[in-house]
Formats: structure tokens, sequence, C-alpha cells
């Protein structure tokens, strides 16, 4: 369709793409429901695997910066999801850092609790469901007759993409919220002023419990951490007040408290607010501070409850903390 | 943002520094990194051309930040601070290195002792990079104090500030008031009756309009801060909240125990006295055994809980003028008894103190020592042929040869301990204690009566083991440094306290029960929790326990001490 | 020549600092590893200061408060000790050796004791070696 109106906006060019992700980032851009026909009307989806039948090589033969802006979602795992973001990043403006795992390494990047002799192992041998007598491993080049088969090198470790090429922005979320996703392409195409480069986008300020609509008081001590399943929840009072661990003060709003609404407690996947040197030590501290045990074995013992604090506080943001992965 | 202007000093401390570290080299090296303008080395940074030298490059370099590497702060961070407002900047634009306490006095080998004082410099200028000015918040004084104990320590301290038309609250745990003092008969050296001392002390406290006495009265709490402060206590069974600007804690003393010492028998045999009961025998004029006979041999020992690591290892200081005072007393009530100074080491220190142990010595006194590591004397019952009651077994020092020693009465001078409140007290008022469990004075040369608490002062036996001419020295220059606050009306605290950002707050009021000052609230109208800056003392420990990083502890920003740690482990003299 | 580690320790104003400075003016000797990092109350030591210090290198850290019930501040020793407990489980997974970092009681009179404990805590490190922390992140980088 081509714009008639002399006065119309040129549309942007724009790019999402997927590294190593479960795919949710992308349905959440389709998940703009009928507002794609506004995001087709102003920009002109130039490259988008999921969607799109449109080549590597047609990408590397962009002029360089000609994409405006490029939606990255995924951790980079391997070489095919450094290799584009390489590539996305030379023939973009602004990229986008989106969804958790793209921001700080998201569930993929709790693969960093081990590294790729132990994935391929596990995979590859130990799980229940495999036979392989031959030990037979993935190679990055296989020698046909008919000539050579090629894979992506997995990677020793998990990455975030700020760790691979230069991010201008992030937008956190497993996935974001398609209306902060909207707000921050209106944001884009409009011309509105952005802010600083690094900044996070389409989250606010202000962590989860702003919005919270459950009953908060001050009475934050734990004597026994539970899981969801071990409490009676009245749906009404905080969770970190019934012993459950909720990340929802030391992650950052606009997801619109989906988790907390839904009867779970928020696990993190929004990231810490502005200034956070790691993502997970404040709410360690705190979730430590709550311990009501002035005694240190019995202090212990609480601790004991808490079977993965790894895992617990760092369950979306591993690779894009400080101790960025297990030292093996 | 301004650009930052660091000028460091490195100090000699003469040779107390400059021996263990290279001072020279840790300025020169120091003065490569990019914010830093000047960096210098001098003899003595304290002295008052160190300071100079620091205002007139304030002012010559425009310096807006300053490091001094030198002693410990706790000793003369004050000091630096205020040279930096007499050059016209912010006090808190200012951090110390101590490589003089923490490096040249602890370390041996100087390489090592140079390379830990560079980046401990590092560290202060990387932090000292981040500080921002702060303003010093000035407060009334309240003139009325409260003066706790009502010993000698306490009485000298409550009238000399009486005296000067200034409110007392004074609270005695007992009944009556005069402490220690009133079981004492007569004071050493000159021998001046007690209770012509405490008597009329007494009395005037009693009877001044200026001093309001509580007795049987304890702390329930105490809160506020220099010039602010108000306190729960419990007087006579009823409660009241009294308001006080400034604090003197005389609390005294407890005489020690020496049941748990099984060679001296006291408790077994009943003529092994304590001298606090001695001292009661005294004052009633009346020395005798337990069944009512004058005893013959009497044998005071020294140094009992005192100066003997299964015990204190510290002296207690009244001991051994005691046990003269006693050797005179009883060769005068009993001219015809042996007596005996059993001694670890005659201390006889003091003003007159001397002389009265030449004095005693003409007495016809015996005077026995030995040597606490070879044993403390064995005390036995004796046989009924031994014509005595008792048998004091003994290696006698200066003859070296083991001994007994005839007994009819021993008197034990049992040391001094801190009370075993002590630690309640320390909490309430907030003082430290040392090892021993005495309070802790804000320097022991510099400033010897008060803490390190503001508006917190201690005197008497409650700081460490006294006489009561020390106790009332302590007592009335303690009442000066309150008068002195009092006059002024009032005094600049700090304000290094914590603050919320309401544009981060969360609401999730993790922080407020952490407060131990009560000093977090939640305001139910904007969803944040708000510090009362007047409350807060300043520890941090909200700051760490707030999940969204919305309380910064001013003057330990996370900013600051994340920057100091980069400070400390830079290596390149380019990164900091 | 021999690993010389590096220690970032966390001291409380009042007590442990102090019984720092006391070995200091005791001319007590110990090791030179120890970097001091003086705090108003040891539960102000946030657990990112102790994950940037390996961050930034470190090979140990040692956080120093009051002795239990002494704390200036009532009870901030007691936060930081159940900290403490929750960061050690969290660095043993991460494969961090727990000896690595360690919270200990030093009071105002302690002075001794904190020059044992710069000398202990300096030979243990040195017998776990360099931390790999800083040089395994950077090679991530």
């Amino acid at each position: 369709m081509e714009a008639k109106d002399k006065n119309a906006k040129p549309k942007i060019k724009m790019a999402v793409y997927w590294g190593s992700a479960c795919g949710g980032c992308c349905v959440s851009v389709l998940d703009v429901h009928e507002a794609l026909f506004d995001v087709i009307a102003a920009a002109d989806l130039v490259f988008w695997p999921i969607a799109l039948d449109i080549k590597y090589k047609d990408v590397e033969a962009m002029a360089d910066q000609e994409i405006d802006l490029c939606l990255y979602n995924g951790a980079v795992r391997n070489s095919e999801n450094e290799h584009i973001a390489h590539l996305l990043r030379k023939k973009t403006k602004i990229l986008v850092a989106y969804g958790s795992c793209a921001h700080m390494g998201g569930i993929p990047g709790l693969g960093n609790f081990s590294n790729r002799e132990g994935i391929f192992e596990r995979i590859y041998q130990t799980t229940e469901s495999t036979v392989n007598p031959d030990k037979i491993r993935p190679q990055t080049i296989t020698k046909v007759k008919e000539g050579e088969l090629t894979l992506p090198e997995f990677y020793n470790d998990v990455r975030t993409l700020d760790q691979t090429v230069d991010v201008d922005y992030y937008m956190p979320g497993c996935p974001p919220q398609t209306e902060r996703l909207l707000e921050v392409f209106t944001a884009i195409v409009t011309g509105a002023e952005l802010p600083p480069k690094g900044s996070v986008i389409g989250a606010y300020e202000k962590t989860q419990c702003d919005e919270c609509k459950r009953k908060k008081t001050e009475n934050k001590t734990v004597k026994e951490f539970k899981r969801p399943i071990d409490i009676v929840d009245d749906g009404e009072t905080c969770f970190l007040e019934q012993g459950v661990i909720c990340l929802g003060p030391a992650t950052r709003g606009g997801c619109g408290v989906r988790c907390i609404e839904g009867n779970a407690p928020c696990r993190g996947c929004y990231g810490p607010p502005a200034d956070s040197p790691d993502p997970g030590a404040k709410m360690m501290s705190a979730i430590g501070t709550m311990i009501d045990s002035d005694d240190e074995e019995e202090i212990q013992k609480i601790v004991e409850q808490i079977d993965d604090p790894a895992g617990t506080f760092y369950r979306f943001s591993l690779p894009g903390s400080i101790i960025r992965r297990k030292l093996l | 943002m301004e650009e930052k202007r660091i000028g460091v000093y490195v100090c000699w401390c003469g040779t107390n520094i400059s021996k263990m570290v290279d001072v020279v080299g840790v300025a020169e090296e120091v003065g490569k990194l990019p914010n830093v303008v000047v960096s210098k080395n001098y003899k003595y940074m304290c002295s008052d051309p160190g300071q100079d030298l620091i205002i007139k490059d304030i002012k010559e370099h425009k310096l807006n930040r300053v490091v001094v590497s030198a002693c410990s702060p706790r000793i003369h961070e004050l000091t630096f601070r205020k040279a930096l407002t007499n050059a016209g900047l912010n006090p808190y634009m200012f951090e110390m290195a101590n490589i003089r306490e923490q490096v040249s006095w602890v370390h041996t080998d100087r390489e090592e002792a140079t390379k830990k004082a560079k980046s401990l410099v590092l560290g202060a200028v990387a932090r000292v990079a981040y500080h921002e000015a702060l303003d010093k918040r000035t407060v009334e004084i309240n003139p009325a104090s409260l003066v706790i104990g009502g010993g000698i320590s306490g009485l000298s301290a409550a009238l000399e500030i009486a005296d000067s038309d200034k409110k007392v609250y004074l609270l005695e745990k007992e009944a009556q008031l005069g402490g220690h003092t009133a079981n004492i008969d007569l004071c050493f050296p000159h021998m001046i009756p007690a209770r012509q001392i405490l008597g009329p002390k007494i009395k005037r406290v009693e009877n001044h309009p200026n001093i309001e006495v509580f007795k049987d009265a304890a702390i329930e709490e105490v809160f506020g801060y220099i010039g602010n402060f108000n306190a729960d206590i419990m007087a006579n069974g009823k409660s009241r909240n009294i308001e006080f600007g400034n604090i003197i804690v005389a609390t005294g003393l407890k005489p020690f125990d020496p049941s748990s010492v099984d060679l001296h028998g006291y408790g077994k045999l009943p003529n092994v006295v304590t001298s606090v009961e001695f001292e009661r025998m005294l004052q009633s004029g009346k020395i005798e055994t337990k069944d009512g006979r004058e005893p013959k041999n009497i044998a005071i020992i020294h140094c009992v809980g005192s100066r003997n690591n299964d015990y204190h290892e510290y002296c207690s200081r009244t001991c051994c003028m005691l046990g003269l005072k006693y050797a005179n007393q009883l060769r005068t009530a009993l001219p015809d008894s042996n007596i005996y100074e059993i001694y670890a080491d005659m201390r006889s220190f003091g003003k007159g103190c001397e002389e009265m142990y030449a004095e005693t010595a003409r007495r016809k006194i015996m005077f026995l020592n030995f040597d606490q590591r070879e044993g403390i004397p064995q005390i036995t019952k004796a046989h009924p042929e031994d014509c005595c009651e008792m048998l004091i077994e003994m290696k006698e020092r200066l003859s070296n040869t083991n001994i007994e020693v005839p007994a009819d009465m021993v008197v034990l001078l049992v040391g001094m301990e801190a009370r075993e409140d002590a630690r309640d007290v320390a909490h309430q008022v907030g003082v430290s204690k040392c090892g021993n469990d005495f309070f802790i004075e804000r320097h022991p040369k510099l400033d010897p009566v008060a803490t390190t608490t503001d508006g917190v002062y201690i005197v008497g036996s409650c700081q460490g083991p006294k006489d009561i001419t020390d106790s009332i020295a302590q007592a009335r220059a303690a009442a000066a440094r309150v008068l002195a606050t009092i006059t002024q009306g009032t005094v600049e605290v700090e304000v290094t306290t914590a603050v919320v950002n309401e544009d981060i707050c969360c609401g999730c009021q993790t922080c407020v029960n952490v407060c131990p000052y009560t000093a977090i609230s939640y305001d139910e109208e904007k969803s944040v929790s708000v510090v009362n800056e007047i409350l807060c003392k300043g520890c941090g420990t909200c700051v760490s326990a707030c999940p969204t990083g919305a309380i910064r502890a001013r003057h330990f920003t996370d900013q600051q001490i994340l920057s100091q740690i980069k400070g400390l482990m830079t290596t390149e003299m380019t990164e900091v | 020549m021999e690993f010389q580690p590096t220690i970032i320790s966390f001291l409380c104003n009042w007590c442990s600092y102090t019984g720092a400075d006391l070995a200091g003016t005791s001319r007590m000797k110990y090791a030179p590893n120890v970097r001091v990092i003086r705090v108003m109350c040891s539960g102000r030591v946030d657990p990112t200061f102790v994950l940037s210090a390996f961050q930034e290198g470190a090979d140990g850290v040692l956080i120093c408060g009051c002795h239990p019930g002494d704390c200036h501040y009532h009870e901030g020793n007691y936060k930081c000790l159940r900290r403490y407990h929750l960061l050690q489980k969290y660095l043993q997974q991460m494969g961090v050796h727990k000896d690595r970092l360690r919270l200990a009681w030093i009071s105002a009179s302690e002075g001794k004791q904190f020059a044992d404990l710069a000398d202990e805590m300096t030979a243990t490190v040195t017998a776990l070696g360099p931390c790999k922390i800083k040089e395994v992140m950077e090679t991530l980088a």
C-alpha cells in the first residue's frame, strides 16, 4: 500500500529477530492484534524470521544503518546468534535488547550453571529417553557425500546481547508486555524524544509493589520460606508476608503485575530498577534481612529452606549479573 | 557535572608512617591520576602548617575534594574536615586513608606496606570523587541534663551542673544516694572520713532546687540525640518521661566476688573477708573475728581478681592504697597485732601515696611479696596446735622461700569489675564497651570523658577502676563539657542519615521494621516509606535491606562504596 | 613469587574498625593483604558490595561487626548475619569456595583477634589460590 498523503511521515524500517529464545517475544509482537495495522502503517517490517521469508543474505545486502529499529530478542548462545547480532548492529540505527533473554540472559541464561560439555552430555547421553551408544554429538562441520553440512557452534556460555554488541535500549520482560511495546513503538515513529542511550524503556521506574493490589504491611519477617503450593493463598495478602519469595519489590513494573494477578509470585523477568549493579543481590539482601531469627543455627536452617538462591534471585538474569556463570 | 579537582596529602607522621611506607613514592604515584590536581607529602599533616597547606591549595588550585592519607579517621577526620570548612569547602568533600594504625604500625615489609598504602589512597580518591556536599544540621540544646548514677561521680557532676543554674535529673538505682563511697570508712592517703566528703554532697543534691533525684530508678529506653534526648524511666514504681540535652553516665562498678578464687577459701573460711566487708567493720569500729575475738594476726592480700589472667588482666588501681590504709588503721586500733601485707607489686602512685607507703613501712608491718605467675597465696584452716586460725602458704619472692603466715583474719583486696548491667546501659545510651565491659572514651588522651556518641559522657569507675579523686575530677570535667554545649545553645549534628527516594520507593515496607530506632514510617497517602532524620542514627541497615535501592545512606552511598572497592583493587593508575 | 591474595574487608566503625586501629596502636603485626573499607555498621554491608569486590578481583572478602548483642545500633549485625548465610549459599552455588567470604565479630578491644583473623584469612585464601571470578568474567566479555 503506497502512502498517497504527501505529508505522511516516511515509514520506518523495522526488524525483529530471535536469538536463543523460546519464541514468546516474537509472539508478543504479534499480540498487538489489530494494532498490527497501525504498526504496518508506520513501519516496514524488513526482517522477521518467524513471520516473513526474508533471508540473512537479504539483510547482508542492506546498507549500514538502513534499519531504523531492530528488536533483538533472545540471548547469545551460539555462533549464529552472535553473527546475526553483529550483522543487525551494523544495519540498525536503534538496536533494542527485547525481552529478558536479550536484556539479562533470561531462562536460557540458566545454562551458565553448566557448560557446553555438561549440557551436551545431559542432552545427548544421560537423559532418560536417550539411547546413544555411539556417543554421537552435534558437530559444527559434518562431511557427507553431498558435501559439508554445518551447524552453528554451541558456546560454552550464554551471553546477553550487550555483552556481544553495543545496545541502544533495553526492553525487559518475558515477554515484554504488548502495551509497552506499542508505547515504545509509537514514541519512535512519532519522533518523540528518546531517553539517553542505555536506558531501560517500556518499563516503569517503580517496582511491582507500586501497582500490586495485594495488601502490604510492615510485617515482613519470615520464619519459614514456603513455595506457593505450600500456602492457602487468600489472594489478598502480600506474598512475602505469607513466606513466599516474591521478587516484586526488586522488579520493575510495566508487566501489569501479571503473575501476581494470576496468584503467582513475581519471578523477576522485568529486571531490577535503575542503577542496580547486580540484578539479584538487592533482593537477596532484602530476603536475608526478613529472616526472623538472631540465632545463627536457626538462621542457617531457615536459609536452607531456600533450595536454590541463584535460580531464585537470578532466574532471568544470571548472565547479566556480576557472577555471570558458575565457576567450574 | 563539575570537574573533580582532588588534592591528596600523604602524611609522614614523623617517622611513624614514613619508616614503613614510602610516602614520597605514594604521593608521586597517586599524583598521576587524572582527577588528582595536587599530591603532596608532608611531615605532620595534622599540624597547623599541614592544615594550612591544604587550605592554601584548596584556594590556589580550586580543589573541590581532599584526601588525607595519615592516621585513623577516628583520630583526625574532624580536624581535617574543619580545615576544609576554613577553606570554604564543604567538610564532607573529604576522605581519609588510614595508613598508620592499619598500615605502618602493623606491617613489617616496607614494599608490601607501601603497596597497601597506595591501594588505600586509591580507594579514598575513588570514593571522594563521589562525595556530596552535606549541610550540617544545627539543633538546639535542651539545657537539662541526665546523670545516671548517684555515687560520688554522679553527685559531683550533678552539683557542678546544677550550681550553674541548669536542671539535672539524677537517677539512682538504689534507695540511697552515695554508691560505693558510702561503704568506705576513711579515704587514703589523707585518712579523711568518706562521710565527710559524701554527706554534704548528698544533702546538697537532695535539697538542690535544680536537681530532681529519682531513687529506686531505672531507665527503660533512651531516645533522641545530643541536645534532644528523652527517656522513659521508672522510679519508685512509677513511669515517667523526661527530656534532656546531655547524658552523664556514672554507673560505677561492682566489687570482684572472690568466691571463685578457690585458694583463698572465701565463703568457706569464716574469717576471710573482702575489703568491702572490712570497711563495714571499720565503720562500725569493731574489728573482730566471726566469734567476737580480737584478731592477733591479720593478713591483707592484694590483687584479688586483678592482674591475674584467670580473672582480670587489669590493675584495679585502688587496692594497694587500700591495703596500706588498712595496715595503718589496724596498727592504730590493734597496736599489738601482727599485720601482714601480702602484695604482688606495690603501686602507690598518686599524690601523697608513695609517702603513705613509706610511712606505713615504718609502722611494724610485715610486707611479703608474691609472684602472681607462680601462684597466689593459699589459705587453709590451721591445726588446733598452731595457735592461729588460718595458715597462708606462699612463696615469698624477695627471700625466695616457701613460708607459712599465721592469720586470724584475712582481708582480700578485691578488685573492681564492670557492673553486670553495663551492656544494658551501653545499649540505652549508645556507648561502646571494652573487653572488660568498661565503657570506652572517645579518645584515651585527647577526649577522656566524652564518648563516640555526641552528648553522652562517661565518668567514674564505669569507665575503668578509679579512686575518688579521679572520679570527681572526671565528673567535673564532664560537667564542664556539658555546660559548654549548653552555653553554646546549639550544636551541629551529623547528617549522615538515610533518605528515601520517593520516585523509586515502591512502598513494600521492608525497611520499616528493620530500623531499631523507629525512624522509618510508611506514608499511606504517597505510598512510600519516609525516614525521620531526627531519629535516624545513620547505621545504613535499611539501605541494604531496601530491595529497590530507593534508600540512600548519606556519605555511605552504594556508589561511594562501590567506587572505593574499585579504587582499592586498581592496578592501572589511569583507571580511578 | 608466592601468590599474595587481596582481601577486601568491611569493618563496622564502632567495634571492628576500632579493634583494627587498636591492633595498630598496640603495634601488633599481621599480613598486609587486607584492605579495609569502613562502614558505620555491618548491617550496611550489601551483598552487592561483596559481589563487586570479587568482580574487581578480590580473592577474599571479610566482613566484621560487633559481637552479637553488642551492636552499636542494637541489631545491625544480626541483619548482616542473616544476609551472610544466604549470600554464602548463593556463592557456593556459583562455585565460590566458602572460605573466600567470612563474617567475624571483632570488638573494639580485640586488636589481637583482628590481627590473628587477618593472618588466618590470608593463609586460608593463599592456600585456595587466586579467585577466578574476575578472570572468568573478563574472558566471557
